[in-house]
């Protein structure tokens, strides 16, 4: 063959390549984010999106409450099923609403 | 000067209507939340299944859906899944983001959802922590009509007949997640499995698919297993950067476009060198390539839960699935089936769901144009273009999804013919450039111009999407800027736009 599997990696020949190979499956983020991860996320997001208007913190704290009693809150209380979302950045954001078929969120 | 010349006269191969597979694995909200939602859910559904979702892939016809896995198939035990719901254990789903899932949507819902698709279904069995008996059994339950343990506990379930099937997938890169074996201990076990992989109902013929790799594997998996499968399987993502840092599916520099094209046309050297190894075992053909995960795969979404793999999906997306079409006709002899990853809200989607909320993607809207090429036969075609190529190098990686990284040169335009049953021609083009129009000169010999009308997808911008703000900012419209001439037609192609015109 043209290319081996080694040399294609530059790597020396005998020498075994194991999971940089691997698409990365094993690598990938937990659903159970613990609340550390969270808050980075929620960080990184603001800092990223400085044009997405906000909603205040009454607001946030009534949609949060809403989330945490929410049966579709999922991994460790952090993940809607609906869409996917950490609670944590989509209810800070005020041109978000509750993604349920029957939206729960007061405002 | 760009030139596409088509041998109307020059066709033999069929473009299998496999090659537009679908894959739905476990994974983030695919199968859960995309697919199914359960027969209580408030969304409208049946048996289980959204009818919005349905209904829009139903008008892709679909030819085969690959499920469970990925990954997920060698960690999935089908028994888990069968019975009444409050009797079926959970399951974690330990490669994707260790979620609990409650195995509702189990053999009997994934081959419902099949019948309601028409799709064939293509099962990856679990190799990596499963048993022979239990892949064995399996098989049983599906394919047996007659009195037998597994058949019996079949109807137990409320299935009488046994359900059509062809595909089956013996392991999922066994080489990583799937066990992270070694060729020639999965090239044995493979021999060891498909002895015992089934096709129970008469007249029917299973077609079984090998894990296959990169170019070392591949060897091995041929010369000790190709006269115990139909299929190799083997998977090529459009990754332009290294894993932790792939990039933006929607914020993307001109250059970062140009390095996906080139990452996406490089899926055809792919397809040679893996042709090359298989030609020296199975200088027929009789074996075929079975690219079942190929798309793109950027960072999730922003504010989205990591583990999902949630991705919007733009123009550069678009371009890609037309690209990587107009190559996969090319391979046709060798490449029998190819899968999209996937089909619902997990990277390279059809469709994306919030709630009861639906967005067909710009790549939804080019497997709905190219549906014509399905099973229709190729016409031998000839393209000349300009180099399209990025100006920077990319980022030194050693192997993306893998796959040795390769960035093949690309050309402004890409294009496939092919001609239907009906005798009716049909023309992909894509203009990949990001900002320049292209006029194409259309030579078509054998053949001539009469009747001709055409869809486009183009956009004003290449990262233009649908949202569930603007569902519809992106979609196909009436194409008719083409004139005929002595030869054939000369196209005038927008900017980052996909093309199908049909030549009667």
């Amino acid at each position: 063959m043209s290319e081996t599997l080694n040399e294609a990696l530059g790597e020396p020949p005998g020498k075994v390549r194991d999971e940089s190979l691997c698409k990365g499956c094993h690598r990938s983020a937990g659903a159970n984010l613990p609340e550390r991860e969270v808050q980075r996320l929620l960080s990184l997001y603001l800092a990223t999106h400085p044009e997405e208007r906000l909603v205040d913190e009454p607001t946030y704290a009534a949609r949060l409450a809403t989330c945490r009693a929410c049966p579709d809150l999922q991994f460790g209380g952090t993940t809607c099923r609906h869409c996917g979302c950490l609670v944590a950045v989509r209810a800070k954001l005020a041109d978000k609403t509750c993604p349920a078929h029957q939206p729960r969120w007061p405002v | 000067m760009n030139r596409v010349v088509i041998n109307a006269d020059l066709g033999q191969q069929k473009i299998s209507r496999h090659l537009y597979g679908h894959f739905a694995e476990h994974l983030g909200r695919c199968i859960y939340e995309g697919l199914w939602v359960g027969p209580n859910s408030d969304i409208p559904n049946t048996r289980g299944f959204r009818n919005d979702v349905v209904a829009a892939l139903k008008k892709l016809n679909i030819p085969n859906l690959r499920w469970p896995g990925g990954c997920f198939a060698d960690t999935y035990h089908w028994t888990d899944g069968i019975g009444p719901y409050e009797k079926r254990p959970s399951i974690v789903n330990i490669h994707w983001g260790g979620c609990t899932e409650n195995n509702h949507c189990g053999t009997h819902e994934f081959l419902d959802l099949c019948e309601q698709l028409e799709t064939m279904p293509y099962i990856a069995g679990n190799v990596g922590s499963g048993t022979v008996k239990e892949m064995a059994e399996w098989l049983e339950y599906i394919t047996m009509p007659a009195d037998s343990p597994m058949a019996n506990l079949r109807r137990a379930n409320g299935r009488q007949d046994p359900w059509p099937l062809t595909f089956w997938g013996v392991g999922n890169e066994n080489w990583g997640c799937g066990g992270n074996m070694r060729p020639q201990y999965y090239a044995d076990l493979y021999r060891q499995y498909a002895s015992y992989c089934r096709q129970f109902t008469p007249g029917q013929k299973l077609y079984k698919v090998a894990c296959g790799f990169l170019d070392e594997w591949n060897d091995v998996l041929m010369r000790e297993a190709a006269n115990y499968m139909d299929g190799l399987s083997v998977h090529y993502y459009t990754v332009i950067g290294p894993w932790d840092k792939k990039g933006s599916a929607t914020d993307f520099t001109v250059d970062e476009w140009k390095l996906t094209m080139q990452r996406a046309q490089s899926v055809d050297n792919f397809l040679r060198r893996t042709s090359g190894i298989m030609d020296r075992y199975d200088p027929t053909g009789r074996v075929g390539i079975v690219l079942d995960e190929w798309g793109t795969w950027f960072d999730v979404e922003p504010g989205t839960n990591p583990g999902f793999l949630y991705q919007q999906n733009t123009m550069r997306d678009a371009l890609v699935a037309g690209l990587s079409f107009n190559v996969f006709h090319r391979h046709a002899k060798r490449l029998h089936v190819a899968n999209i990853a996937q089909t619902v809200n997990v990277l390279q989607a059809m469709i994306l769901t919030e709630g009861s909320k639906m967005v067909l993607t710009p790549t939804y809207h080019v497997f709905e144009m190219y549906k014509v090429h399905q099973d229709a036969t190729l016409l031998d075609t000839h393209v000349e273009s300009p180099e399209y190529v990025a100006a920077v190098k990319p980022t030194p990686n050693p192997a993306q999804a893998g796959v040795p990284m390769s960035w093949d040169a690309t050309q402004q335009i890409s294009a496939s013919a092919s001609r239907d049953a009906a005798g009716k021609m049909h023309l992909s083009m894509c203009n990949l450039h990001h900002e320049d129009a292209a006029e194409v000169s259309v030579e078509i010999r054998g053949g001539a111009a009469g009747k001709v009308s055409g869809r486009i997808l183009t956009a004003g911008a290449t990262n233009a999407m649908n949202t569930f703000e603007k569902p519809d900012a992106v979609k196909p419209t009436t194409f008719d800027a083409f004139k005929l001439s002595k030869t054939g037609l000369t196209v005038s192609l927008p900017a980052r736009s996909v093309a199908v015109l049909e030549i009667r």
